[in-house]
């Protein structure tokens, strides 16, 4: 057991130590990262006894995996953000969306008029949050009702009722005007 | 097909990372990664950049017992596999079926889809407590192979057995006697060898274990991981 690891607060090198071994490592991740995760498990699966298992599963994979992890040194919560979401959609696809969910808010969310400044103001959403404003209403809604509530193509079409053609073409033009902006 | 076209190529990583895909496309990304270094980068790319979009969600606290439930899971998995400079060693890794730096790239994105090109495993022997790799074991759909890393003898009148140790399971199987020459083969793959199982040595008489479970000390242990 690593005593030291619970003095530290950066995740990627938290990941590392759970990848060394550090059962106590693992636990302060768990403090520190377990609401942001469940939060985006629960929005996506909606159901808080599906997203504690998804939680408890990517917990899990952290622990097998962060061994992994060090090799490539990606962003540390991004790759937590990655497990927790393909972990959630995975959840939805074996469950059914609507044995998940008859909430007729879903998505709401997307459609509120602030919601490039409810993006993260942290310094790593700076060029994220610059280049989101440069997307049409429409492409941003899609992309965040994918991004964070987790719908499919087919989904956004059913959830906005407009032709799966269009969405798709949305989706694809925000994502190169996204690209564009960031890599410049 | 994955577009050579670097617009197109972003444009379809993009909607992997987003989830849109149908799960046949998602599932011909997922094998593509291993071996798509360009689209290995465009997924990294996306999920690096759109991963603060997930604050949208909102931070919720779990419900109570969730971390006492993970705690319990991964009890029977306190040993660990390696440094983390070892997984750096690509010359080892060279005969592997897969490279690892491919695993740690696309983790998140293997862990959920389908088993495209087939399961692949790894997994790194040490004795307990020591950072010393000794043995490596690379598993494929077609069977699997332990290798000594370095030359290592078991001591003498001796032989090393291996064994799987699977979660929840009550008590490890033999994989067989490992040869003197330091490389078991077995072929097809056990059907219980999958990530998250204990690999172990065990010194025991010659001919192997006479009880079926390890007699004599464990010398050497590793985590099989998925890549």
């Amino acid at each position: 057991m690593d005593r030291h690891a619970t003095a530290l607060s950066s995740v990627g090198v938290l990941i590392e130590a759970v990848g060394r071994g550090s059962q106590a490592a693992l636990k302060r991740l768990y403090e520190l990262e377990s609401r942001r995760l469940y939060g985006i498990a629960l929005r996506i699966v909606r159901r808080p006894e599906i997203a504690a298992d998804v939680l408890q599963e990517t917990f899990v994979q952290i622990w097998q995996n962060a061994a992994a992890f060090s090799a490539e040194r990606g962003a540390g919560a991004a790759w937590l953000t990655g497990i927790v979401r393909f972990r959630s959609l995975d959840a939805v696809r074996k469950l059914g969306r609507e044995v998940l969910t008859d909430d007729p808010a879903l998505g709401d969310a997307a459609l509120e008029p602030d919601i490039i400044d409810k993006i993260d103001a942290a310094a790593e959403a700076g060029a994220l949050k610059r280049c989101f404003k440069l997307l049409d209403d429409q492409q941003r809604r899609c992309i965040v009702l994918a991004f964070v509530d987790g719908l499919s193509h087919s989904e956004i079409t059913e959830r906005i009722g407009v032709p799966l053609g269009t969405v798709k073409s949305w989706i694809r033009r925000g994502l190169l005007t996204l690209r564009r902006c960031l890599q410049s | 097909m994955i577009p050579e076209n670097p617009d197109e190529l972003h444009v379809l990583a993009g909607e992997y990372v987003l989830g849109v895909l149908d799960e046949a496309e998602a599932s011909e990304i997922a094998g593509a990664l291993a071996s798509h270094s360009e689209l290995r980068r465009a997924v990294m790319f996306w999920e690096e950049q759109l991963h603060p979009l997930a604050e949208l969600a909102g931070p919720t606290t779990p419900p109570p017992g969730t971390w006492e439930a993970i705690e319990a899971r991964i009890a029977g998995q306190a040993l660990r596999a390696p440094a983390p400079g070892f997984w750096n060693n690509l010359a080892l890794w060279r005969w592997s079926t897969a490279g690892l730096a491919a695993a740690a790239a696309s983790l998140a994105l293997w862990i959920a889809v389908a088993p495209a090109p087939g399961p692949s495993f790894v997994a790194v022997l040490r004795p307990p407590q020591q950072d010393q790799a000794s043995w490596v074991a690379a598993a494929d759909r077609s069977g699997l192979v332990v290798r000594a890393v370095s030359a290592a003898a078991a001591p003498n009148e001796r032989v090393f057995e291996l064994w799987a140790i699977v979660p929840g399971a009550a008590r490890p199987r033999s994989l067989g006697v490992i040869p003197a020459n330091g490389e078991l083969k077995l072929s097809p793959l056990p059907p219980d060898l999958r990530d998250g199982v204990t690999l172990a040595i065990s010194v025991e008489p010659l001919g192997g274990s006479p009880t079926q479970q390890p007699t004599g000390p464990v010398v050497f242990v590793g985590i099989v991981t998925a890549v």
